[in-house]
C-alpha cells in the first residue's frame, strides 16, 4: 500500500490496468505459450509437408519446386518398396506389441502379490525401457554378432545350429522384436502392475464367497477393472512400434533382402538417399494420416482427453 | 479339513517358488545385455573378439574410454546432448507447467479445455519421422542445421506436450481448496498459483523435468537429420557413427554406450515413485 501510494495517480491506474487485464485473461495468458509453440512446431510443418508432397523437390535449396500434383500419392499405389515396408511394420507391430503384452501381463499377475513392496526390484527390471534407443541397439549388435556374439555361443553349448540373426533373412525381423521385447515388456509390466494395486477389493471377496474359480474371476473381473490401462499401455506401444527406427537402423539397416525395412527407415532412405523429399513427405502424411486415425479411434474410446 | 490346508499351503509354497524362479529369471535377463555392454568396454579388441566370449575381463583396460572420450570427440558429443536436453527441458517445464495448471484449474468456453487437451496430446502421438522433412527444410532455410538450437527447437515439439500433460496431471491431484484460501486472504489467482500450487507440487515438477531430461538424453532420429557436425551432433548420433559398413568400433561404442546408459540409470532411480505415471502421460497414477 505503502510503496503505491509513492507512484502518481497515472501510472498507479495504469499499473493497476494492466494488473487486472493479466488477471481477468490468466486463464488464456497461462496457456498461450504453449499453444503458440505447438502450433508453430505441427501446424507448420504439416502445410509445409502438404505443400512439399504436391512438388517435385529438390534437396538443393536454390532450384525451384516443380509442381507435379497427386503424383507422389499416386506412386504410392505402384511402388513396391513402400508396400514392403508397410507390410514390415505391420508385422512388426502386431508381434512385437502382442508378445510383449501377453509376457508383461502374465508376469504382473504373477508377481503382483510377491514384488509390490519391492519398489527396488522393480526398478531395476524397468532399466531397459529407459536406456537410450541406441545403446541397446549396439548392445543386441554385440550380442546377435554372428562370429564372436553371446547368442551363438549358447547355441552352440546347447548343440543347436548358430545362426546370423539380423544378418539372416529369415532370423533378422525375429532379431529386431526380441531387442524390441526386451526393451518394452517392463513397460506392459510396470503399468499392469499399477492396474492391478488399484482393483478394488470387495467384487473379489463376494466373488470368492459365490465360489467363482480364479479363472472366472480373472475374466470377469480383473480383465475388466483393467480395461482403461491396458488400453493406454496399448496405444502408447503401438504409436511407439510404428515409430520404429534406431533399432533397425543401427542392426540390419533395413536388409537382409528388404525384411526390416520400415517406414520410417523408408522415408528417410527416401528424402536422403534417394533425395526426393516430396515424395518423402507423401509417404509422411500417409504414416500421419495413420496415426491420427488410430490414435483418435483409441483416445475418444478411452475418453483419455476427459 | 487337514488335507485341505496342507494341499493350499503346499500350492501357495509352489507358486511363491515359481514367482520367485521368475524375478530370478527376469532379472539375469534384464541385466546381462546391460553388463555385457559394460563388460566389452573393459576388455582389450582382442577379448572382445575371442571364443568363446571372455564373461569377465580377464584383463581389464580403459583403453576404450581414453579412445573414444579422450581421443575422439564423445566428451563434446555428450556435452552437446546434456546441454540440448538442458535448454529443451527448461523451455518445456516452464510453459508445461503454466499451459498444465490452466488445463487442470480453469473454465474455458465451448469445451475449449477438452479440445486443447486433446489436441496436445495429439501432437505428442506423432511420429518423429513424419516432421523431419519440414524440420530439415525449415532448419536449413533459416540456416540453422548442425545448431543446437534447432535440436531444442525440435525436441520441444514433443517435450512440450509430455511435460503439459504430466502436470496437468499433478495439479489435478492437488485439492483446490488451499489456493481459494489463498485468494481469499487476498492473494492473487496468479499468486494462488505461484505460491500455493507450484510448491505443493514441487515433486512432480522435478519428475517432469528428469523424463523431459531423459527423453532428450535419448533421442536419435531428430538429431540424425539435423545434425551433421561434430559441434552440434549427440551423443547417440556419435555412437552410431561408429557402426560403419567396414568397421564397427566395438570397444569404443561400448564405452561410449555404457557411459550414455549410467546417468539414465541414475535418474530412473530417482525418479522411480513416478515411473508410472511419468511413462502414461499422467493417465495412469502408480
Amino acid at each position: 500500500m505503502l510503496k503505491s501510494e509513492k507512484g502518481t495517480a497515472a501510472s498507479l491506474r495504469l499499473g493497476r490496468g494492466m494488473e487486472q487485464w493479466s488477471e481477468r485473461h490468466l486463464r488464456y495468458l497461462m496457456l498461450a505459450p504453449t499453444v503458440v509453440i505447438l502450433l508453430a512446431l505441427t501446424i507448420f510443418p504439416s502445410i509445409y509437408m502438404f505443400y512439399a508432397a504436391v512438388h517435385r523437390v529438390s534437396p538443393n535449396p536454390d532450384l525451384p519446386w516443380t509442381f507435379v500434383g497427386v503424383d507422389n500419392f499416386a506412386r504410392l499405389l505402384t511402388d513396391g518398396q513402400f508396400q514392403v515396408a508397410l507390410r514390415n511394420t505391420v508385422v512388426f507391430t502386431v508381434v512385437a506389441v502382442s508378445i510383449e503384452f501377453l509376457l508383461g501381463l502374465g508376469l504382473a499377475l504373477l508377481l503382483d502379490k510377491f514384488i509390490r513392496r519391492l519398489t527396488f526390484l522393480k526398478t531395476v527390471l524397468m532399466i531397459p525401457m529407459m536406456l537410450p534407443p541406441i545403446a541397446v541397439a549396439i548392445t543386441w549388435k554385440l550380442i546377435y554378432e554372428p562370429q564372436f556374439g553371446v547368442l551363438n555361443e549358447i547355441m552352440f553349448r546347447l548343440g543347436l545350429p548358430i545362426q546370423a540373426w539380423a544378418g539372416d533373412v529369415n532370423l533378422a525381423m525375429f532379431s529386431i522384436i526380441v531387442a524390441d521385447v526386451w526393451q518394452w515388456t517392463p513397460f506392459i509390466f510396470l503399468l499392469m502392475l499399477a492396474g492391478l494395486a488399484s482393483l478394488p477389493v470387495e467384487p473379489y471377496e463376494a466373488a470368492a464367497l459365490d465360489g467363482a474359480s480364479s479363472w472366472r474371476q480373472f475374466w470377469d473381473l480383473t480383465i475388466p477393472f483393467l480395461k482403461p490401462v491396458i488400453a493406454i499401455a496399448l496405444l502408447l506401444r503401438v504409436m511407439d512400434a510404428l515409430r520404429l527406427f534406431d533399432l533397425v537402423f543401427i542392426l540390419t539397416g533395413g536388409g537382409p533382402a528388404d525384411r526390416t525395412k520400415v517406414l520410417s527407415l523408408y522415408i528417410y532412405q527416401v528424402a536422403y538417399r534417394f533425395a526426393d523429399p516430396g515424395y518423402a513427405a507423401a509417404i509422411s502424411l500417409f504414416v500421419l494420416f495413420v496415426t491420427i486415425v488410430l490414435s483418435t479411434w483409441f483416445m475418444k474410446r478411452m475418453r483419455l482427453a476427459e | 479339513m487337514a488335507t485341505i490346508r496342507t494341499r493350499n499351503r503346499s500350492r501357495e509354497m509352489l507358486l511363491r517358488f515359481a514367482a520367485y524362479l521368475t524375478i530370478l529369471v527376469a532379472l539375469i535377463l534384464t541385466l546381462f545385455p546391460v553388463y555385457w555392454i559394460a563388460a566389452n568396454s573393459f576388455k582389450f579388441d582382442i577379448d572382445i573378439f575371442a571364443v568363446p566370449p571372455e564373461w569377465l575381463p580377464r584383463n581389464p583396460t580403459l583403453k576404450h574410454y581414453d579412445e573414444a572420450f579422450v581421443q575422439r570427440p564423445f566428451l563434446r558429443y555428450a556435452l552437446n546432448s546434456f546441454l540440448v536436453a538442458i535448454g529443451t527441458t527448461a523451455i518445456s517445464v516452464t510453459f508445461g507447467t503454466m499451459a498444465g495448471y490452466a488445463l487442470a484449474r480453469f473454465r474455458y468456453p465451448w469445451q475449449w479445455r477438452k479440445q486443447i487437451s486433446f489436441w496436445i496430446l495429439s501432437t505428442r502421438m506423432m511420429p518423429p519421422i513424419v516432421s523431419i522433412i519440414p524440420l530439415y527444410l525449415f532448419f536449413n532455410y533459416f540456416d540453422m542445421l548442425n545448431t543446437k538450437s534447432a535440436l531444442i527447437i525440435a525436441y520441444t515439439a514433443f517435450n512440450l506436450p509430455f511435460a503439459t500433460w504430466m502436470m496437468k496431471s499433478y495439479f489435478q491431484d492437488l485439492p483446490v481448496e488451499l489456493e481459494e484460501a489463498a485468494i481469499v486472504d487476498g492473494d492473487t489467482r496468479w499468486g494462488a498459483f505461484l505460491h500455493v500450487a507450484l510448491p505443493l507440487a514441487r515433486p512432480g515438477l522435478a519428475a517432469t523435468a528428469i523424463f523431459c531430461l531423459i527423453i532428450s538424453w535419448n533421442e536419435f532420429l531428430l538429431s540424425l537429420i539435423v545434425t551433421l557436425t561434430e559441434q552440434s551432433q549427440t551423443l547417440p548420433i556419435g555412437i552410431a557413427g561408429r557402426v560403419t559398413q567396414y568397421a564397427t568400433y566395438w570397444g569404443e561404442i561400448s564405452a561410449a554406450g555404457f557411459m550414455a546408459c549410467v546417468p539414465i540409470v541414475i535418474f530412473a532411480f530417482i525418479v522411480q515413485k513416478h515411473l508410472v505415471r511419468g511413462l502414461s502421460l499422467g493417465a495412469v497414477k502408480g
